[in-house]
C-alpha cells in the first residue's frame, strides 16, 4: 500500500467531536461575560467601517485576534493538537497585519455603498459572524456556553473579519488580509467535516460567498 | 421464540454461578481498591517477547479518545474508563507523543487511581515531537508520572534507525524494558518486514482486524518465527467497523455464541483478532465505560477455532 495515499483527513484530527465541542464550551464558561464586550466591539467596527472610518475599524479587531491566538490556540487548542501553536502564530500575524494597515492606511477603499454587491456581501458576512453564528449552537440543542462568539472563538472571529475587510479594503491589501481568516476557515471546516458536524457546510458556504465578493471587488476596481 | 429470548434462556444463570458471583462480589467489597486492579480472573493472557511473563489479550489504545486537554470533566470521565479497564483485568495501555494530551491524561488517571501492578505502559518516540529518543522518553515519563516504561516503540518508523539504536541502548541500561516499532493502516509493510528480520526487537504494532488481514501473509508468520510479540491496532478499523454493524442493526450470528461465546459484535471482532496465534493483544480505544467493559469481556474464553475464524471472516465479507 502506498503510504501517502493511505492517509485520510481523519488521520490528522487527533481529537473527538466531544472534546472539540467541550473546548468551545470551556471558552464560553471561562470568559463569560467578555462576550458582550467583544460583540460590542464587533458591532462598533461594522458601524465605523460603514461610516468610512476604515483605519480605526481595522484597529479594533486586532486585539481580539491576539486574544484568540493566546486564549484559544496557545492555552487550549494546542493541548489537543501539536499544530495549534503554529495556528496561534498565524492569528498573531493577522493581528499585526490589521495594526499595520490601521497605522499606514494601506489598501483602504473609498466610502462603502451598501448597494455595491461586494460591500453588501461583506455586510451580510459580518452580520452572520456577529449575530447568527452565536445562535447556531444554542438553536441546535447546545447550551449558551457553546455559543461561538466573535473575539472569543476562532470561527466567528475569522468570518466577521472576512466580512469587514470586504467592506473596507481593496486591491492587493484585501487579498493579503483575507489569507489567514480564509485558511483558518478551511482548516476548521475540514475539522468539522471529520467530526460529522453540519458546521463544516456553513463555513465552506461563507468562504464561497466571500470568494465571490473578493473576485467581484477585484474586477470592479480594475475597471 | 425470538433469537434473543432463545439466547437468554440458554444462558440462564445456574445456582453455582449465582453463588460464585455473590462470593466474588463480597470478596471484591472486602478487598482494597488496589487489589481489585490486580484481578485478571477470566481474562486470557499470552506470553510476550520470549519471556515467561504474560499480557492480557485486551489492551487499551488512546488515539483521539484520551486527548482531552485540561478539561476537568473529561479528565474524570477518562479516569473512569481507565478504572474499568484495570478492574476487568487490563494491562497494556498504548500512547504516543503524537496523541496530543493523551500521555498527560494517563498521568492524571494514574494519579487518581494509583498505578496498578498490572499496568504495562507502552509509549512511542516520534520525530516531529522534537528531541532525541532519550529526551522524549524522559518527558513522557514525567507526563505519565511513572518510573519506567515497559515498552517504547518507534512511531510509524519515523527516523527508525536512529531511534531504535537509542532505545536499544536504553534497554541495555535497564531504563526501558522492551523495544518495538509501529505502523498502521497497512503502511510500509515491506520495511516493517525488513526491520523484523534484521533488528532485535521485542514488539511490533500493526493494523490487524477482520477486514484488514494483510499482515497474515508475511508479518504475522515472521513474528511467530522470530518470537516478536504483536500488538494489533485499529481493531474496529478506527471505530467504523463496529459502528456500521450497530447502526445497521446486523444480528450477531447464533453460531458465534455457541462456538466462541460471542454475545456482542465487540466479542466477535476482538475474539477474531486475539485468537490469531501470533497476536499478543489488541488495543481498542474508547471513551465510554460501558464500551470498555464490552471490550474486556472479549478477552474471556472460549476463543474461536481456526475454522470458526474462517467463518467469522466470511460472515463479515458477506455483509
Amino acid at each position: 500500500m502506498n503510504a501517502w495515499t493511505s492517509y485520510r483527513l481523519k488521520d490528522f484530527i487527533p481529537f473527538t467531536a466531544e472534546v472539540y465541542f467541550r473546548l468551545l464550551e470551556r471558552m464560553g464558561e471561562t470568559f463569560w461575560p467578555l462576550h458582550l464586550l467583544t460583540l460590542a466591539l464587533g458591532a462598533a467596527t461594522l458601524v465605523l467601517a460603514l461610516k468610512h472610518r476604515p483605519r480605526i475599524a481595522c484597529l479594533l479587531p486586532a486585539p481580539l485576534w491576539a486574544f484568540v491566538a493566546v486564549a484559544f490556540f496557545f492555552q487550549r487548542y494546542a493541548e489537543l493538537n501539536w499544530a495549534g501553536g503554529y495556528v496561534a502564530y498565524a492569528f498573531i500575524a493577522q493581528a499585526v497585519l490589521l495594526v499595520v494597515m490601521a497605522l499606514t492606511g494601506w489598501g483602504m477603499d473609498n466610502e462603502p455603498r451598501a448597494t455595491n454587491p461586494p460591500v453588501a456581501i461583506g455586510i451580510a458576512i459580518t452580520l452572520f459572524g456577529l449575530l447568527i453564528m452565536p445562535l447556531m449552537a444554542p438553536l441546535s440543542g447546545g447550551s449558551w456556553y457553546q455559543a461561538e462568539v466573535f473575539g472569543i472563538h476562532a470561527d466567528p472571529t475569522a468570518v466577521t473579519t472576512l466580512g469587514l475587510v470586504l467592506i473596507m479594503l481593496r486591491g492587493f491589501a484585501l487579498w493579503i488580509a483575507v489569507i489567514i481568516p480564509a485558511l483558518w476557515l478551511v482548516v476548521s471546516g475540514l475539522t468539522l467535516q471529520v467530526l460529522d458536524s453540519s458546521g463544516a457546510a456553513v463555513l465552506f458556504g461563507v468562504l464561497a460567498i466571500a470568494l465571490v465578493g473578493l473576485v467581484w471587488k477585484s474586477i470592479e476596481s480594475r475597471r | 421464540m425470538s433469537p434473543l429470548i432463545k439466547h437468554r434462556t440458554k444462558h440462564r444463570i445456574t445456582r453455582r454461578q449465582s453463588l460464585t458471583l455473590i462470593g466474588a462480589t463480597l470478596a471484591a467489597i472486602a478487598l482494597p481498591t488496589a487489589s481489585l486492579f490486580a484481578n485478571t480472573a477470566g481474562m486470557r493472557q499470552k506470553a510476550f517477547a520470549g519471556t515467561d511473563k504474560k499480557l492480557p489479550v485486551i489492551g487499551m489504545g488512546t488515539w483521539r479518545t484520551f486527548n482531552v486537554g485540561s478539561d476537568p470533566k473529561l479528565l474524570d470521565a477518562r479516569t473512569e474508563v481507565v478504572k474499568a479497564f484495570f478492574e476487568h483485568g487490563g494491562g497494556l495501555i498504548d500512547s504516543s507523543p503524537m496523541y496530543g494530551s493523551a500521555p498527560d491524561v494517563m498521568g492524571y488517571a494514574l494519579q487518581q487511581l494509583g498505578t496498578p501492578e498490572s499496568l504495562f505502559a507502552a509509549e512511542k518516540v516520534w520525530s516531529p515531537a522534537g528531541g532525541s529518543a532519550r529526551e522524549q522518553v524522559a518527558e513522557l515519563k514525567d507526563r505519565w508520572q511513572v518510573e519506567h516504561f515497559d515498552l517504547v516503540q518507534v512511531h510509524n518508523l519515523t527516523d527508525w534507525r536512529e531511534h531504535l539504536a537509542a532505545l536499544q541502548e536504553m534497554k541495555a541500561e535497564g531504563a526501558i524494558r522492551h523495544v518495538g516499532i509501529t505502523t498502521s493502516h497497512g503502511r510500509r509493510h515491506g520495511e516493517i518486514e525488513q526491520i523484523m528480520t534484521s533488528e532485535d526487537i521485542d514488539f511490533v504494532q500493526l493494523t490487524y482486524n477482520i477486514t484488514h488481514r494483510e499482515a497474515e501473509n508475511r508479518l504475522l508468520p515472521l513474528a511467530e518465527e522470530r518470537g516478536i510479540s504483536v500488538i494489533a491496532n485499529r481493531p474496529y478499523d478506527g471505530g467504523s467497523l463496529i459502528k456500521n454493524l450497530k447502526r445497521r442493526d446486523v444480528p450477531l450470528p447464533e453460531w458465534a455464541n455457541e462456538e466462541c461465546g460471542c454475545t456482542t459484535w465487540a466479542d466477535f471482532l476482538l475474539k477474531f483478532i486475539i485468537s490469531h496465534p501470533a497476536i499478543t493483544c489488541a488495543i481498542p480505544a474508547t471513551t465510554q465505560v460501558e464500551h470498555m467493559r464490552e471490550n474486556m469481556r472479549a478477552g474471556h474464553a472460549p476463543m474461536p477455532s481456526p475454522d470458526a475464524r474462517q467463518r467469522m471472516a466470511a460472515t463479515i465479507e458477506s455483509l
